[in-house]
């Protein structure tokens, strides 16, 4: 059976971590000690902690702005980059592509430099319009939006090229049908374009949810880097994986972070069940 | 074409012949702008480095690479006095080493699933996927803890092993190799072909599309890998492209920022390659997975 | 001698019957063609000869031995496949050789058997194309190609022909009666076209629902056939089928009353089941007219529904009363118009059929 390496891989890499994760989520476990139980108690730990309440509300403020800003430009890419015909269409498609290439680490580090206050290159920039030195990345009111916007710019090449492959399988006869009835450019993408599109759009959303859910490469990056610091000045770019990780690897509360995982698919479950039904409630309609 | 000429003649306001219109022209620009965005980070960066240093920003803003020498001689620097080209050495190995283990094992699982029955296949198929919807957060940690356990901390077994039963890599394989037709697996089979033979002869020549898509995905997955080779090969022996890159960049580096930006566009440099050999494949492998997930 | 024999199989996908008590014998030698309508079985039983499918119940014998446990590739049967089955991958040369290569023969063995081969097929110039260089008749021949190389003691072929054009059909099939000849090995070839199963066949098998109708040589099944379904089946246009009332029956002939005809007939029949009260009657085209002296014949008052005007001959789609549809021929004739009009059955071409379908014979 040629099937057997890869169950007994997925088995042993994946489904025995779950089991077991589950089983430390109940335990006190440093790692070395031996483990104690202590039932739900990690679990109402993390529920209670400041550093959840700030994660989660980050969290929450960062997908309510991502998730629409960068599905509407990658729709809006899309639809310019279909606008365009052969050679420019290709060019214009693989420059707006070019970041998603970048491994995220990098965008983060090359962004980091970006936002670097003073000689910074948007710092520069601000300058020629007479405008003082901001510090991105330190200054609590600017922190999550330049996170934001480092993310919008990363992923946004990805969504497209899904969304593009979405128009690129939209019958032309529809279009023409809709302007033999009179439709404006605006009216067919409105009335064809976007239901069309639904399956495709209704993937990019519910995958944007569940990534940005687990956001932490590019806030790790542009905060501390280390275990020894994240999350920025004042926890302003702290988010629900960091606050997992950092409990685990930073102070050695594997029980606890075993258990934040937990809570934190439970939240990704119910987001996903959530467009799910959704969805269905959208074809009923 | 036929539509607007008739629009032009039903609508004399717009009769007037323009070499653009001022959609057209609009459309350009944003396409240009939004062009210059995604891009000038990255053309800043080789600026960076093909700058003479300590050139101050009001002088060399940095718009385009100045010195070529300036850019070569710091690349050198980071190669022969850092431990770079270490790190570039893992990375590529940890690239390697996941590309065939993945390629390998999830097709020989693809071709059972997708041209196969066997007992328990529903279950096993239904539990495969599941686990696509489950997030990395939930099994980083205890997979991290039984990778101590194994003691493979730090060892590049442990980096790799891990990551090789993809269900993603899976899922594309099982949907692609499901078309092909099962006449041609029988053909083979009247032709007296072994079920290996029938998987080496026709399953993996047939998929090779499928096989060069998931590669370069694998690649660029790993390659930017981040918080998996962070908490697993914390050691600098097994530090990757990734780490280093993290630590030049991290505020307690002493590094300036010419010699950071030499290490990025090292690491940006394999993935940007692929993607000017490998645009197409790309580009229709994440529109696969897009549009069949 | 039979080659292949098949006996009492049957085969079932849970608790669907689709072949039910199966019983052939196959010389060696012979054109076999299955044939019958879409889902009747063919393909499955086709497939159970090349071991791609279990055999349910029964056993298959080929050359005197059981093959139900064989492996396929061990049968010596080759098969031919609808959508040919080219690997795409490889040039035709490697398609024909691929089954050699797996049974690690020496390389100029192999060159020449496909070199052979493809002289048979006249493909020599095209062996080093891959598939998708190759119009849909030249894949067909590499496909034929690549069951020859393996010199099989039987060739399956599963509606080989049907994705080709009207024009390619005919012209493969000649050049398949040609193959036969040449390898003069048995052929067993599924179809569901009986113009196609006529003109290839010694041997037609004809088969419904999973259950094998009548076999035999062609004509003899267009003349003599067994059951409706049969007579129905083969011959173009369909026969004709009517009711009828044995109004009488005599030691050598019986009376019959066709619904809507204009008076009851004789028809020389020896030993006719009395208790029978109601007979089918079918009759194919060519003894349905349209002759204005209507003593001889049965007339039957019908109403032109359309017509198909070929030519040499003309089939008028009629009406009867009874909402019936009745086909009339009429050779090198031309349609006048007129909607009203008088069959007229040529009583020498009824055949008798009783209300379950079957063949009535007389005794002789
Ligand atoms: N794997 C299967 N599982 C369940 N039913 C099947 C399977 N294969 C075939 N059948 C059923 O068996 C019956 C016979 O199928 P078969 O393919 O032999 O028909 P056929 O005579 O070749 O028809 P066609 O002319 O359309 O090819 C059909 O009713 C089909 O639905
Ligand atoms: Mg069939």
């Amino acid at each position: 059976m040629m099937v057997f390496p890869f169950m007994l891989l997925f088995a042993v890499f994946f489904l025995y971590p779950i089991a077991s994760g589950l089983f430390y989520s109940f335990h006190d476990w440093n790692a070395t000690t031996s483990t104690r139980f202590v039932g739900l108690g990690n679990y109402q730990r993390i529920l209670a902690s400041r550093d959840f309440e700030k994660a989660m509300w980050n969290l929450g403020k960062y997908i309510a702005i991502t998730v629409p800003l960068g599905i509407s430009v990658a729709f809006g890419l899309a639809l310019l980059v279909n606008s365009f015909k052969g050679f420019w269409s290709n060019i214009f498609r693989s420059a707006f592509f070019l970041p998603v290439v970048l491994p995220a680490f990098l965008a983060a580090t090359v962004w980091r430099w970006i936002y670097t206050p003073n000689f910074g290159l948007l710092n520069m920039i601000l300058g020629w319009f007479g405008m003082g030195s901001i510090n991105f990345l330190n200054d609590t009111g600017t922190m999550l939006y330049a996170a934001i916007a480092v993310d919008v710019w990363v992923s946004a090449g990805f969504n497209m090229v899904i969304i593009l492959a979405g128009l690129k399988n939209i019958p032309k006869d529809y279009y023409e049908a809709a302007r033999l009835d009179g439709a404006s450019r605006l009216q067919q993408v409105r009335y064809i374009t976007i239901p069309m599109l639904y399956p495709v759009l209704f993937f990019v959303t519910t995958y944007g949810f569940i990534s940005a859910l687990q956001v932490f490469d590019v806030p790790w990056l542009l905060t501390g880097s280390s275990f020894a610091s994240y999350g920025g000045r004042q926890g302003a770019l702290l988010f629900p994986v960091m606050d997992m990780m950092g409990r685990g690897f930073g102070s050695l509360r594997f029980g606890q972070a075993a258990a934040y995982g937990f809570i934190l698919t439970a939240i990704i479950m119910l987001f996903t069940a959530a467009m799910f039904a959704l969805r269905r409630k959208g074809y009923d309609r | 074409m036929t539509a607007e000429a008739i629009t032009a003649y039903s609508n004399p306001a717009r009769a007037v012949a323009l070499p653009f219109s001022g959609w057209a022209l609009l459309k350009w620009i944003t396409a240009a702008c939004i062009a210059i965005v995604a891009v000038f980070p990255i053309w800043w960066m080789v600026n960076v480095v093909f700058a003479e240093p300590g050139t101050p920003v009001s002088l060399n803003p940095r718009l385009y690479p100045t010195s070529f020498s300036a850019g070569i001689s710091k690349i050198l620097m980071i190669m022969q006095e850092t431990d770079y080209m270490k790190a570039y050495y893992v990375s590529v190995a940890y690239s390697l080493l996941t590309i065939a283990g993945v390629l390998i094992i999830g097709s020989m699982a693809a071709f059972e699933f997708a041209l196969f029955e066997f007992p328990g296949k529903r279950i096993l198929f239904a539990t495969v996927m599941l686990s696509l919807m489950v997030p990395t957060a939930v099994t980083i940690i205890p997979t991290y803890l039984l990778t101590a356990s194994l003691g493979w901390l730090n060892t590049m077994q442990g980096l790799v092993v891990p990551g090789l039963a993809s269900a993603f890599g899976l899922f594309m394989l099982i949907q692609f190799m499901k078309t092909i037709p099962r006449d041609m697996i029988e053909a083979a089979r009247l032709d007296g072909a072994s079920h290996f033979q029938l998987y080496r002869y026709i399953a993996l020549p047939l998929s090779k599309n499928a096989l060069v898509t998931l590669a370069i995905l694998t690649f660029m997955k790993t390659w930017g890998n981040f918080m998996w080779p962070l908490i697993v090969a914390p050691s600098p022996e097994l530090y990757t492209v990734g780490q280093v890159v993290g630590l030049f960049n991290s505020p307690y580096s002493h590094q300036t920022v010419d010699i950071v930006m030499t290490a990025n566009l090292l690491a940006a440099l394999p993935p940007l390659l692929f993607f000017l050999i490998f645009q197409r494949k790309i580009v229709e492998g994440i529109a696969m997975s897009g549009s069949k997930g | 001698m039979a080659q292949l024999e098949i006996t009492n199989v049957s085969k079932s996908y849970g608790a669907v019957n689709v072949l039910k008590n199966i019983n052939l014998e196959i010389s060696s030698g012979e054109f076999v063609v299955f044939v019958g309508p879409s889902g009747c079985g063919k393909s499955t039983l086709l497939r159970m000869i090349s071991g791609l499918e279990d055999i349910g119940t029964g056993q298959i014998r080929l050359n005197g031995q059981v093959v139900n446990a064989v492996d396929p590739a061990r049968r010596g049967v080759a098969m031919v496949f609808q959508s040919y089955a080219l690997y795409p991958h490889m040039t035709a040369f490697e398609n024909m050789a691929f089954s050699l290569m797996i049974a690690k023969e020496k390389k100029a063995r192999i060159k020449e058997k496909v070199e052979r081969a493809a002289n048979i097929l006249r493909l020599e110039h095209l062996l080093q194309r891959r598939p998708g260089e190759l119009s849909g008749g030249q894949k067909q021949r590499v496909a034929i190609g690549r069951a020859i190389v393996r010199e099989p003691k039987v060739f399956l072929f599963d509606e080989p022909l049907s994705n080709l054009d009207t024009e390619l059909r005919v012209q493969m099939r000649a050049e398949l009666i040609q193959l036969h000849d040449k390898l003069k090995t048995t052929m067993i070839y599924v179809t569901h076209d009986q113009v196609e199963a006529m003109t290839l066949a010694d041997k037609m098998v004809v088969m419904h629902g999973g259950v094998i109708q009548q076999c035999g040589r062609p004509l003899d099944l267009y003349d003599d056939p067994a059951n409706k379904f049969v007579a129905g089946f083969i011959g173009s246009p369909r026969m004709n089928f009517m009711d009828a009332d044995v109004a009488r029956v005599e030691s050598d002939h019986i009376t019959l009353a066709v619904t809507g005809a204009l008076k009851q007939f004789d028809l020389p029949f020896r030993g006719f089941d009395s208790s029978l009260r109601k007979v089918q009657v079918g009759i194919r085209t060519e003894y349905v007219g349209l002759s204005e002296d209507a003593d001889s014949a049965v007339s039957l008052p019908a109403t032109v529904a359309f017509v198909e005007e070929l030519g040499d001959v003309t089939y008028m789609h009629t009406d009867l009363p009874n909402g019936e549809r009745l086909v009339v021929r009429s050779n090198g004739g031309r349609y006048r118009g007129g909607k009203e009009c008088v069959a007229q059955l040529d009583t020498t071409g009824i055949l008798l059929f009783d209300e379950a379908g079957e063949r009535i014979r007389s005794a002789s």
